[in-house]
């Protein structure tokens, strides 16, 4: 049995109340037997939105990650010194695992960095298998796992010691 | 409520679903803690659920709605997070409450999971067996979040208020409803700062 607490529930429900609203819901209308091309049809400006916004974030990240956040590498880090931005992605899981980095997620940014095309824009890929190719980008470790980015744009040149290298 | 569904067709769907949207973001804000990534989950949800609306049994819209986001939202959680880390200074949007900031603080330091089923108990007034089956874990997980999520905002809310000097503390056990059933404490939302 759980002891209620009408005070507390009261609370809860008041505070979820309060929370602002931003979004309107998409608006899905089809004919009968075109389910699937109308939804589309509607949430086309919506989604477009999204990777929109989505493509923007991802290149500002990877820029941010890129030019100067602190990461695995930098001066008083775990790896300084080791120019894992010079190596190829499966090079740099090798190198990591010879060192006792076991717990490594790979965050494999394939955005297009041409803003002005947001229809190429992805969210980045998470996953723990090291892609075969893409310039290597030191992240930082976060809850026990080493984040490292992979930058598979077009028209991405690296960083670091091997910045504008042929993209491994 | 429960909503009865009798026409499966997209007007139903609006007139069923459509109502729940803003309920859903809120919902979605507190479990997530984050406004633009509620939005995001949402509206994938609603999507979601536009498409599988033929398969729907037609009896509760809204758990129905809230089962597609919540589980949407926990496969979120985890690589949002990853995401937000690796890139520090973007800032996601999070929302602050004025009005009641130590209960929100207190109730995004919940477990994701025992946040959702309290929410799903206190807010929405769904049965243990209910949130049960809309998260897919046994009942008497269900009850162990509930409760304990329960007596954490308690005590947590109460380290909040000695803190500050707020009087009238009745003992934790007794709020808990172990000493005394059925007592409550009377404070109400902390003022604005």
């Amino acid at each position: 049995m759980i002891p209620e607490d009408p005070d507390l529930d009261t609370r809860i429900a008041a505070l979820e109340a309060r929370v602002p609203l931003a979004a309107a819901p998409p608006v899905p209308t089809r004919t009968r037997g075109s389910r699937r091309s109308t939804i589309a049809f509607v949430a086309a400006p919506i989604l477009v939105l999204a990777i929109a916004a989505t493509a923007i974030a991802g290149a500002a990240a990877a820029g941010l990650i890129a030019f100067g956040a602190p990461g695995v590498e930098n001066p008083g880090q775990p790896l300084e010194g080791a120019n894992l931005e010079c190596m190829t992605p499966p090079q740099a899981a090798a190198y990591l695992s010879a060192r006792g980095f076991t717990n490594v997620v790979w965050q494999v940014e394939t955005t297009a960095k041409d803003l002005s095309d947001p229809a190429a824009a992805a969210p980045p890929i998470m996953t723990t298998t090291p892609p075969e190719h893409g310039y290597v980008v030191p992240g930082s470790i976060v809850d026990g796992e080493l984040l490292m980015v992979v930058d598979q744009r077009p028209g991405a040149t690296g960083t670091g010691a091997c910045a504008d290298m042929p993209m491994p | 409520m429960p909503v009865v569904i009798t026409r499966r067709d997209a007007g139903a769907f609006e007139a069923a679903v459509g109502p729940l949207y803003p309920a859903l973001i809120r919902r979605l804000t507190l479990v997530l803690g984050d406004a633009a990534a509620a939005e995001d989950v949402a509206q994938d949800a609603y999507l979601r659920a536009f498409e599988s609306w033929e398969r729907f049994d037609g009896a509760d819209v809204r758990a129905w709605l809230y089962t597609i986001a919540l589980r949407l939202a926990f496969n979120e959680q985890r690589r949002h997070r990853r995401w937000l880390a690796a890139v520090r200074r973007l800032e996601p949007r999070p929302w602050r409450d004025s009005l009641d900031p130590d209960l929100q603080a207190a109730l995004g330091r919940l477990e994701i999971r025992t946040r959702t089923a309290l929410l799903l108990s206190a807010v929405d007034g769904y049965t243990q067996r209910e949130i049960a089956t809309m998260l897919s874990v046994p009942e008497g997980t269900v009850a162990s979040w509930i409760s304990r999520g329960r007596a954490a905002l308690r005590l947590d809310l109460d380290d909040h208020d000695r803190r500050r000097g707020v009087p009238d503390q009745p003992p934790a056990r007794e709020r808990q409803g172990i000493a005394t059933p059925g007592a409550v404490s009377r404070r109400g939302p902390a003022p604005p700062r």
